[in-house]
């Protein structure tokens, strides 16, 4: 299986719409500070709906909030 | 701290107090009351139960008025996804209890024993539930 992690840029995007806080944000999308700290932080990772409401919120593609990194792994010797 | 995460503290606070000294009391072995039917163990455990219900009412009374409107927001789907996790712990421990108090205890305990064994299971599956939340909430916290 394809390892790898996600990450975001919900930080930075929340500087550049204002310094938007995590509540704000939160409520504009129905989820609570403490879930918006948590998926900034990497910890919890959010339902693809709701990742697309925070890219509306940010007016950006979904891409530009939320990453896929690519681990590589090592090939096995068969 | 989340007002969820300290709701579920508080659980496990008032499941302590009021079950633990029940659970050891009833715990060091069959009492004289071990036929059934005997009133005394049963007063015994809503006495435990009323106190566990008044240190929850205090404590959500205490919660409510402290905390914030904001905090005391309707579940969220992170809120949903670790409910569904800690109660899928849960229900695991009940079945194997009640698999255990219902068909291999009977054969080996009679009355008060057996009441008590599944109270204990009961007990024990509310524990893993607010447990598992708890842990899900501190793994989650960002700092």
């Amino acid at each position: 299986m394809m390892q790898g992690s996600i990450s975001n840029r919900i930080r930075t995007l929340r500087f550049m719409n204002g310094e938007m806080s995590q509540a704000e944000l939160g409520q504009r999308i129905g989820l609570t500070r403490q879930t918006i700290a948590a998926i900034e932080a990497g910890k919890y990772s959010p339902s693809l709906e709701a990742a697309f409401r925070i890219a509306q919120v940010f007016k950006v593609p979904l891409g530009e909030v939320f990453q896929w990194d690519v681990e590589a792994t090592p090939l096995k010797a068969s | 701290m989340s007002y969820r995460e300290k709701i579920a503290w508080l659980s496990l606070i008032a499941m302590a107090v009021a079950y633990g000294p029940y659970f050891m009391f009833v715990g060091r072995g069959p009492g004289p009351w071990e036929p059934l039917p005997h009133l005394h163990p049963l007063g015994l455990f809503a006495l435990v139960s009323m106190v566990r219900m008044l240190i929850l009412g205090a404590g959500y009374l205490y919660l409510r008025l402290g905390s914030p409107r904001e905090e005391r927001q309707p579940l969220d789907e992170r809120d949903r996804a670790i409910e569904h996790r800690s109660l899928s712990a849960a229900y695991y421990v009940l079945i194997a209890g009640m698999i255990l108090v219902g068909c291999f205890m009977p054969f080996s305990s009679t009355g008060w024993t057996i009441v008590n064994a599944a109270i204990f299971w009961i007990v024990a599956a509310e524990v893993i539930h607010y447990s598992v939340v708890v842990a899900s909430y501190r793994v989650q916290a960002s700092s």
